[in-house]
């Protein structure tokens, strides 16, 4: 609970005031906590695809929108990334629990986790990596530069992480 | 009625409600009809008129209409569960429905076979919806609108068809900075 308490407490102080999520079991905690949060917007959805464009919504309306999602979803959404966040130069910020990377029990999960920094990469969206409890003090900083440069960001928290929360 | 036509009608009800517009002919139509500040016109990612439209529903209190179409609505059809649990009572969707992907050469959509949209609509949760004629639109939207109490999904059934017409002439940023001019966020237009 420690690690998730961190990072939307550093979300938040870097501006972000409206998530979704689609859900991931590292995410379990981040969920629980934005459920109980009255200062901020929170809704599960069911697909990231259509959270890109629900966030779209929120920043047009003055929010700063960050979807809390496994890597899986960045593949469920390349095309609303490109001709809709970028197009319109939308920020917002992706945070994403890295499936695949060392702890993962899944291996069907390596697949997504192999391709995922590459996807990243292609699109041009700036990455933060989170490997250690004291990565998560840049998540603020990484936030508000998502509103600064107009583009979306992507926070990675890897599994081991998670695993310790 | 063809989808000109109705969003022609429109203009008689549409004032200055925000307007998320979907993607391709029906932008298009809309801008050659009677472009406005307060209409935002989707270049790209298909499907997303009604998650943009709900998104900024959620984050402000004016009236907000997404524009959407069959075609759409079925390749992001996830989003009207969201709609039926999630829409404050400032959103509408309305769905203009021709049976047809107009855009891409008025292929047939599944509307014009098994699927009725108001049943999914019902099923996936949504609350007032409503499905008539083109003629019927503009006093059901102009009830949805007045409603400060419920969000409304209406399904415009029309026929297919388009008219020629050009690419919008603005770019992504333009439409979207006039937009947020509209709602009082951009000062610098």
């Amino acid at each position: 609970m420690k690690i998730s308490q961190k990072i939307i407490k550093n979300l938040k102080s870097g501006g972000a005031d409206f998530f979704l999520s689609v859900p991931c079991k590292l995410l379990a905690n981040m969920i629980t906590i934005l459920e109980n949060d009255k200062e901020i917007y929170y809704s599960a959805i069911p697909r990231e695809e259509e959270g890109m464009g629900i966030c779209a919504g929120a920043y047009l309306g003055n929010k700063l929108p960050c979807i809390m999602m496994q890597n899986t979803g960045i593949g469920n959404s390349v095309n609303s990334i490109v001709s809709l966040l970028q197009l319109y130069q939308i920020p917002v910020v992706f945070l994403i629990s890295y499936r695949g990377t060392p702890g993962e029990p899944v291996g069907a999960q390596g697949g997504m986790g192999s391709v995922t920094e590459d996807i990243l990469n292609t699109l041009r969206i700036p990455m933060l990596h989170c490997n250690i409890e004291e990565d998560l003090d840049k998540i603020s900083t990484f936030t508000n530069h998502a509103k600064v440069i107009e583009s979306p960001v992507a926070v990675l928290c890897n599994f081991n992480l998670m695993e310790d929360d | 009625m063809n989808r000109f036509e109705l969003l022609n009608l429109l203009q008689q009800t549409i004032e200055n409600e925000l307007v998320i517009c979907n993607i391709g002919l029906p932008s298009q139509e809309l801008y050659k009809i009677n472009d406005r500040p307060n209409y935002f016109y989707m270049l790209g990612s298909m499907g997303l008129a009604s998650s943009i439209g709900l998104g900024l529903s959620l984050s402000i209190d004016k009236n907000v209409i997404s524009i959407d179409g069959d075609g759409s609505v079925l390749m992001n059809m996830n989003t009207l569960a969201t709609i039926g649990n999630r829409a404050p009572s400032n959103y509408t969707l309305l769905i203009v429905d021709n049976g047809s992907y107009g855009s891409t050469g008025d292929q047939k959509t599944f509307t014009n076979e098994s699927t009725s949209l108001k049943n999914v609509a019902i099923g996936a949760g949504c609350k007032n919806v409503i499905e008539c004629s083109g003629e019927e639109t503009n006093e059901n939207l102009q009830k949805a609108l007045t409603d400060k109490n419920n969000s409304y999904v209406i399904i415009s059934k029309i026929k297919s068809g388009n008219v020629p017409i050009k690419p919008i002439p603005l770019n992504a940023v333009t439409i979207r900075d006039r937009f947020r001019k509209e709602i009082g966020l951009v000062s610098y237009l």
